[in-house]
């Protein structure tokens, strides 16, 4: 049975992908990491867990000198690390004018840093083929977005960062994802556009299906490459 | 039967012109001696060591806790020269049956090439390929030719009984003499038969700077199989 750890998993993507991961027959391990334990147990209680273990783990990522020993941690209790999805973001949109320092070191702790640390401390455990890494990155990662500097700028970091390990762990047969989500409805959104409609775009539900897409066994050609997913707008809109 | 294995990483780096030791040197984009340490690290049955200047243990340290490997090696302090490093290496195996002695700066020996030396019934064998160009003897004139269908280009890993290889070490420093490497001393001090066994192309000893080069290609084709596009 694998181990998937989720990041960032008490809400949107990170909530939607736990929920459609414990439907995968092959996954019998699920460690969701989030801050917040009430959000936690809500992305918990919308599981199913029937014959799965689901661990709960509130988290700040940007504790980094904590990341190690809690990934060891993970490895003794589940004997193995299978799947990473690092999918925890961090966005608070400003102008460059207006951009502080303590904005740019915060959206890079968690986005860029704490995703990097993470990745190197599962890779220890990890290297066996058939192991998954999938970096939620951002379609503002590979445009210009005026006033989200600090966030496009980590989210091009990501897209950089699952170029280089596809090549730098190919040895060991983990594969690297990239994707990167256009407008989608999470509370992170909602920060970057606060007048759209959230009901007008595509859902964290449908990331949710593409991550559990790529995290099959059979799917081997799509690590590698950024892969932008896109809702088409609905008919009659 | 104890088998131990043993990786030399006393690499200084004068031919490569850098200021580190070439084992240090980034290949493919990981340290030459990591590439070693991910095709032994599993091999079963075995006690592993890495061999290399007291300068150099705590870096090694580092790489081997960086992997999570620092409960499968155990550095040992070599000596001033290769052979030296080899001798202080056989100390560590006192009461064992068999080494495997390998270099650091081998990085293209597979998990499977390791296991079929081990597995190999010779009590003593290595690796080793034909020489594929024209060798003389000679220095600023040609002196004497050779046949080089009766030459043999000399790889490691090698295998050895650790008694018979003992012998040959204690022999060589009683007489003062100098062996570029472990197979000829077993062989002129009568310790036993070397079989040898069909090496590759691809292990090639990074020496060199263009060796880099190469060795990029060997890993892209050889390593992941073509992989890049």
């Amino acid at each position: 049975m694998k181990t998937c750890i989720i990041t960032g998993a008490s809400q949107g993507i990170g909530r939607a992908a736990a929920i459609r991961m414990s439907r995968d027959p092959e996954v019998g391990n699920l460690v969701l990491i989030a801050r917040s334990e009430d959000g936690l147990a809500a992305t918990r209680d919308a599981m199913e867990s029937d014959g799965k273990r689901i661990e709960l783990v509130a988290f700040d990522l940007a504790d980094l000198d904590a990341v190690p020993a809690m990934v060891k941690r993970v490895n003794e209790e589940f004997g193995s690390i299978d799947m990473l999805l690092n999918i925890a973001g961090y966005a608070e949109p400003a102008a460059l004018l207006d951009t502080t320092t303590e904005n740019i070191m915060t959206t890079f702790q968690v986005n860029v840093f704490a995703l990097i640390v993470l990745t190197r401390e599962c890779v220890k455990y990890m290297r066996h083929s058939a192991s998954k890494i999938l970096n939620v990155a951002s379609t503002a990662g590979v445009t210009s977005r005026p006033g989200w500097l600090a966030y496009a700028a980590s989210k091009a970091a990501v897209v950089s960062i699952s170029n280089t390990l596809t090549d730098e762990l190919a040895e060991y047969g983990i594969k690297v994802y990239s994707i990167s989500p256009g407008r989608c409805a999470t509370e992170l959104r909602r920060k970057l556009a606060p007048e759209e409609d959230p009901s007008t775009i595509m859902q964290p539900e449908d990331v949710a299906e593409v991550i559990a897409t790529l995290m099959r066994d059979d799917e081997t050609c799509l690590d590698g490459q950024n892969l932008i997913v896109r809702q088409a707008p609905k008919a009659g809109r | 039967m104890r088998r131990g294995l043993m990786v030399l990483a006393g690499g200084v780096g004068e031919r490569m012109g850098r200021p580190m030791p070439k084992q240090f040197i980034l290949l493919a984009g990981k340290p030459i001696i990591a590439h070693v340490l991910d095709r032994v690290r599993d091999l079963p049955d075995i006690t592993r060591i890495i061999v290399c200047p007291p300068e150099h243990v705590s870096l090694t340290e580092e790489l081997l806790a960086h992997r999570n490997l620092a409960d499968r090696f155990t550095c040992v302090v070599g000596g001033a020269t290769r052979q030296e490093s080899v001798y202080n290496g056989l100390s560590y195996f006192e009461g064992y049956d068999s080494v495997v002695i390998h270099e650091a700066v081998r990085p293209f020996v597979t998990t499977a090439e390791f296991q079929a030396l081990i597995d190999d019934p010779a009590e003593n064998a290595i690796y080793g390929s034909s020489i594929p160009f024209t060798v003389l003897v000679g220095h600023e004139y040609v002196e004497q030719t050779l046949d080089r269908s009766s030459l043999v280009n000399v790889q490691l890993p090698q295998k050895f009984d650790v008694a018979r290889l003992r012998a040959a070490h204690e022999a060589a420093r009683a007489e003062g003499r100098v062996f570029t490497e472990d197979a000829s001393m077993l062989h002129h001090y009568g310790q036993g038969r070397v079989r040898i066994l069909p090496g590759t192309a691809n292990n090639i000893k990074i020496t060199q700077p263009v060796d880099l080069v190469l060795g990029e290609a060997i890993y892209s084709e050889y390593v992941l199989g073509g992989a890049s596009d």
